[in-house]
């Protein structure tokens, strides 16, 4: 009895049936990687790395807002906590500061504000909808995913805006210290959240609610406050990466939420592989963000065609939920009670 | 101002007689070569069919010229298909054929030229290219726009789907010379707002948002809907009409890829008259031109390809098979 | 003892919920330094008592001190003030927090630039080996720890601001193999020492005489024992307070005719829950399963049914080895179970009575591939009449019956299949007593038709008088397996609360 109560952390042991089923997507991914830069000579350089980052600032941002949900939620993708409308909300932004500035000639002061709020606002939608009304995330966010949808459709009329303000064109083409803009602000933003999700009180506490909701309750942590929170700031980080939409894009185009949603899923349930304690982190999820992104770029340099592409994102997801499930399984049967 | 006449038929003789021999002799010219270039291909998407063929005219090409092309496709999405241009950048190909995309691509462009690689698009006029082939959008916009005045007795209500005039140069041609014709049918009156057609899943979304058009206009209000640019939507279009027993909507569109010729020569469809193009044609003729300029020769910022017009089910038949597509009965 | 004063005094406490009278003029009281028993059958009042210091529910009577201090109302937030502090049965852990991050769970140590996980680390590891006498690394994650261990962890998140005077166990070793208990009460005996005073509520007797200094053991809503001197040999005197009643008449007369054996089961065991398990069941033969929640005879009947697969051992069906590989297949032999919930498992909610009754037996009324409504009809109408359904309307929906009428409903489906072996799990858990004695009148029709029976019950009196012969399980195993007829009341219930198997084994 006694020999067994002086513990180390496992982190250095040999790796569990459950860790090795949680680390199956990073693997594959490492191997894919490894590939692909065996294969394309060019991949391993600067250029690329610097076009990886760049391509991956608007998912890195939506992923933020996700990684908060899912903290807030739990990791179950069905029960869990989970925004679908976090791309269409980012949509929803840039295609009110396109419109603003573009059809209105309207100051960024004005557009900009107006976006975020729009995009608050469709947080707190969900937020009523879980916390008030007790709906299933993954359906509430559906539901307001389309919606938004439908609303861009009528701000835009379907149409692309080209935008070429010249804060746009500064996060698409400016530097700071030879690094992109766009990434700079990305890292910034990232350290916000990250200090406030993994170095505060609130962040704990926000975990410990996805981690367990009864544990919460009983250690007198206002549980749906927290889950509420979670969903308006995930609306803040959609009307955040709105920007750099338009940046990427040169102005708001309908359809972009679409791949975004893609490839948000994917990047932050991947960096769940990242964490030593298998949970979505926000290191996890920028650095999920980092290799769909090379994944993507890889795969195009050395000519896969698109639906295979597809095909093979798509067979990801299913690895990462399926790995997730399974560890889940083997921590559930190492830990019956 | 008889020399401003002559002048100008000089020209005209001068703008059919390139068009038709950059169109004829680009096989004729045999001196041509990519040998030893890295090609970069980017088009927007390959499910439909005017775009898989552009881009495999210009592969083959590419390869038929022993150059090693470098395909990139964005899925249908103008966002994927501009940053695809970063790829090809930071791959250092030589050259760039681009096929279709929003105004997302031109700073893509701009960064292409300022690294030194030359860009020829397809259907997509940019300050940023050397050379963009496409069909005569001019003539496409006049020619169909006189059909469609025709197929409703030069009366009537008509609808449009207009989603790209703002954002795609060949698109404002189009739709702008068929209101250009119209002009001059005052009885013909253009349904506003204008409908704006879905970039992916075309014809899907056209098909529901006519059946929403065809509710809020009943029989006798409606006598045309319009395709402004393309006519992947006509087909969802055509469907929405045959649903709801409205085919004495005639619908006209640009494009002519089988699928819609076969459409067109259905017996009593309500697709009546459409400009053909010659996708593959123009797709080979990008990679020529891209040929051209590695030989030294002077390109004109746009090279022309034939384009077809077809009126009614019979003519939907002849070019169907003058453009080697197969038999239609 | 009595000359010390206690720390905390509940005098007189009456309680009612609408119906039942949950606690009438009970006293608790327990002393600074002391692990306090509190015993008692299911429903003698021990879990509402707590839930009135909790402040969970408001006394209808009666007094409530701690440490002097009067309390008229009693909020959750005012007796966290006071010091006291409740460790439930479940652990309430997040799996992927270390150990620091639990123990300081909602009251976290913050500075300047956040968290402050060191100090948290340390203070955590300090509580844990200075107070609960267990070394566990606080950056371990919950996951990583054994049961036992999660219990400290649970245990030191409710003291470490060291302000807790009074700490109420509820079932604390429930779920730990009998290899772990000694860690959670060397803990215990470090709270101790710090002169704080523990009630500890348990079912296992043999844990309460280990570790209590004191014992008060309910019935009926009072306190009808304070045991000031507790020995090992104290369970005696505790179980007769605890039962001190007759059995009610409420049982039928038994006259079985045992016939050959219908199932034999020998060796069965999941590797988990329960192990080597021997059981033979004759026809027309009425077998009881006894033992107390997480006993594994949930588990032992889930798997002789097929819901979840043996690692050890045989099964054999009217003399065929037999293993069933799912539900289906053990209908298909002729096993039927009727679960312990039936609002999840049995019944289909917002089905009428005659759908419930006609679901196991389809194929009996069904013409071909349709249904034949009629036949199902009348069928389920003779079935409701027979077994007395009220209101006896086939076309009630089932959500809005009794709980007796309920379990009729599911009792009454198998009935007609003709089925071999019934096993039947709390077949009487929420029911009233009119309910109940119809619910056995139907239990003995199934084995005067020739069944096999086996009830597997929490109640002891019931396994007594309805069945043959009673298997005794704890911590998974069989420690016993008697005639019923030479079984009391009191030698049950030591048998279900016996902490100490290999006693009982030898």
């Amino acid at each position: 009895m006694t020999s067994r109560t002086a513990r180390e952390p496992r982190r250095f042991g040999v790796p569990s049936l459950s860790a090795m089923a949680g680390y199956l997507p990073l693997v594959i991914f490492v191997c894919l990687l490894g590939y692909l830069s065996v294969v394309s000579s060019n991949f391993l350089t600067f250029p690329t790395f610097d076009l990886i980052l760049r391509q991956a600032v608007p998912t890195t941002i939506v992923c933020l807002g996700l990684s908060i949900v899912v903290m807030a939620g739990g990791d179950d993708v069905v029960s869990g906590g989970i925004d679908l409308s976090i791309p269409a909300v980012a949509v929803l932004a840039a295609a009110i500061i396109a419109d603003q500035l573009t059809n209105h000639a309207a100051s960024l002061a004005v557009a900009l504000p107006l976006a975020l709020m729009a995009a608050l606002l469709v947080g707190a939608v969900n937020a009523m909808l879980v916390v008030r009304i007790g709906m299933t995330p993954l359906l509430a966010t559906l539901s307001t995913s389309v919606a938004v949808v439908g609303i861009v459709k009528v701000v835009t009329s379907s149409r692309r805006i080209n935008v070429d303000h010249p804060a746009v064109v500064w996060l698409r083409d400016g530097t700071i210290g030879g690094v992109s803009s766009g990434v700079v602000l990305t890292l910034v933003f990232f350290g916000v959240f990250f200090f406030i999700a993994h170095r505060t009180r609130w962040g704990l506490n926000l975990q410990a609610v996805g981690g367990s909701r009864d544990a919460a309750e009983v250690s007198g942590i206002p549980v749906s406050r927290f889950v509420a929170l979670s969903f308006i700031i995930a609306g803040f980080a959609g009307g955040l990466a709105a920007m750099f939409i338009l940046a990427r894009g040169s102005g708001s185009t309908p359809g972009t939420e679409e791949n975004l949603l893609l490839e948000m899923v994917l990047a932050t349930f991947l960096g769940s592989a990242f964490s030593p304690r298998r949970v979505v982190t926000l290191w996890g999820a920028i650095l999920g963000a980092v290799l769909v992104s090379a994944l993507s770029i890889g795969f195009k340099s050395i000519g896969v065609n698109v639906f295979w592409t597809g095909c093979i994102k798509g067979a990801l997801i299913l690895i990462v939920v399926a790995s997730a499930s399974l560890s889940a399984k083997f921590d559930r049967r190492k830990t019956a009670i | 101002m008889k020399k401003s006449i002559t002048s100008g038929l000089q020209l005209l003789a001068f703008c059919v007689a390139a068009s038709t021999s950059a169109a004829t002799s680009s096989l004729a010219d045999g001196h041509l070569t990519l040998e030893g270039k890295k090609i970069g291909v980017a088009v927007v998407g390959t499910q439909h069919f005017w775009d898989r063929e552009a881009f495999n005219g210009a592969l083959d090409t590419v390869k038929k010229l022993g150059g090693e092309p470098v395909p990139v496709d964005g899925g249908r999405d103008n966002q994927v298909h501009a940053d695809n241009h970063d790829i090809l950048l930071n791959n250092k190909v030589d050259a760039v054929i681009s096929i279709l995309g929003d105004g997302a691509v031109e700073p893509k462009f701009e960064a292409l030229k300022t690294a030194g690689i030359p860009v020829f698009t397809v259907d997509h006029l940019s300050p940023h290219g050397i050379n963009n082939t496409t069909s005569d959008n001019y003539y496409m916009g006049t020619t169909i726009g006189r059909y469609m005045a025709d197929a409703i007795g030069g009366k009537g209500r008509v609808a449009i789907f207009n989603a790209f005039e703002g954002a795609l140069r060949i698109c404002g041609i189009r739709s702008g010379l068929w209101k250009y014709v119209l002009q001059d049918y005052p009885q013909i009156e253009i349904i506003q707002p204008e409908l704006a057609e879905a970039f992916a899943n075309a014809p899907e979304d056209a098909r529901k948002k006519t059946l929403d058009l065809l509710n809020q206009h009943p029989k006798g209000s409606l006598d045309a809907i319009h395709v402004g640019c393309w006519d992947q939507p006509a087909i969802g279009v055509v469907q929405a009409l045959e649903e709801a027993g409205r085919t004495e909507v005639k619908v006209t569109a640009l494009d002519g890829g089988p699928e819609t010729l076969e459409i067109m020569a259905e017996e009593n469809s309500p697709f009546v008259a459409n400009v053909a193009q010659q996708p593959r044609k123009i797709g080979a003729t990008a990679a020529m031109n891209a040929a051209r300029f590695f030989a030294g020769e002077t390109l004109l910022p746009q090279t022309f390809v034939e384009v077809k017009p077809v009126n009614g089910p019979e003519e939907a038949k002849a070019v169907y098979k003058e453009l080697g597509y197969g038999e239609l009965k | 003892m009595s000359a010390d004063p206690d720390i905390l005094m509940l005098k007189g406490i009456s309680k009612a919920f609408p119906g039942v009278q949950a606690l009438e003029g009970a006293t608790l009281c327990v002393a600074a330094g002391e692990v306090h028993g509190l015993v008692g059958e299911n429903g003698a009042g021990k879990s509402t008592i707590i839930k009135i210091i909790a402040g969970v529910y408001d006394r209808d009577a009666g007094t409530m001190s701690i440490d002097g201090r009067h309390f008229d109302h009693v909020s959750p937030q005012g007796v966290h003030d006071a010091g006291v502090r409740f460790i439930h049965q479940e652990l309430h852990l997040v799996p992927h927090f270390t150990v620091a991050e639990s123990v300081f769970m909602g009251q976290e140590v913050t500075g300047k630039f956040g968290l402050k996980r060191k100090t948290m680390r340390l203070r955590a590891e300090a509580f844990l080996r200075d107070v609960l006498n267990t070394r566990i690394s606080g950056d371990t994650l919950i996951r990583d720890l054994g049961i036992a261990e999660r219990k400290l962890v649970q245990i030191a998140r409710a003291l470490i601001d060291d302000e807790a005077k009074i700490v109420v166990f509820d079932e604390p070793t429930a779920p730990l193999a009998s290899s772990e208990i000694e860690q959670v009460f060397q803990a215990i005996r470090g709270l101790q020492e710090r002169g704080i005073a523990m009630i500890y509520v348990s079912h296992y007797l043999g844990e309460i005489t280990d570790i209590c200094d004191r014992v008060t053991v309910f019935r009926n809503g009072r306190d009808v024992a304070v045991l000031d001197e507790v020995t090992e040999d104290s369970s005696d005197s505790i179980i007769r307070h605890m039962v001190g009643r007759d059995i009610e008449a409420l049982y039928p007369e038994i006259h079985h005719k045992v016939g050959e054996p219908v199932l034999e089961v020998a060796g069965l065991g999941d590797g988990r829950k329960f192990f080597g398990v021997d059981l033979t069941v004759g026809k027309g033969e009425l077998v009881g399963i006894a033992g107390l929640i997480g006993s594994g005879r949930e588990e032992l009947t889930d798997t002789i049914y097929g819901l979840n697969q043996p690692t050890t051992g045989t099964m054999t069906m009217d003399g065929v080895p037999n293993r069933f590989a799912s539900p289906a297949d053990a209908v298909g032999k002729g096993i039927v179970l009727v679960p312990r919930d039936r609002r999840h498992d049995g019944l289909v909610l917002d089905f009428t009575v005659a759908d419930n009754i006609n679901l196991a037996s389809l194929e009996q009324v069904a013409v071909s591939i349709l249904e034949d409504r009629s036949a199902a009809a009348k069928r389920a109408e003779k079935l409701a009449e027979q077994i007395d359904i009220r209101p006896r309307d086939p076309d009630a929906i089932a959500r809005f019956l009794s709980g007796g009428n309920q379990q009729k409903v599911v009792l009454a489906r198998w009935l007609a299949t003709g089925a071999k072996l019934f096993i039947l799990d709390e077949p009487t858990v929420g029911v009233d007593i009119g309910a109940k004695v119809e619910i056995y009148q139907l239990i003995e029709k199934l084995t005067a038709q020739g069944a096999g029976v086996i009830v597997s019950s929490s109640d002891p009196a019931e396994l007594l008088g309805i069945c043959d012969r009673i298997v005794v399980m704890l911590r998974g195993r069989v420690v016993a397996n008697e005639a019923a007829r030479s079984l009391t009341l009191d030698s049950l219930t030591a048998l279900t609360t016996h902490s100490n198997p290999a006693e009982v084994l030898a």
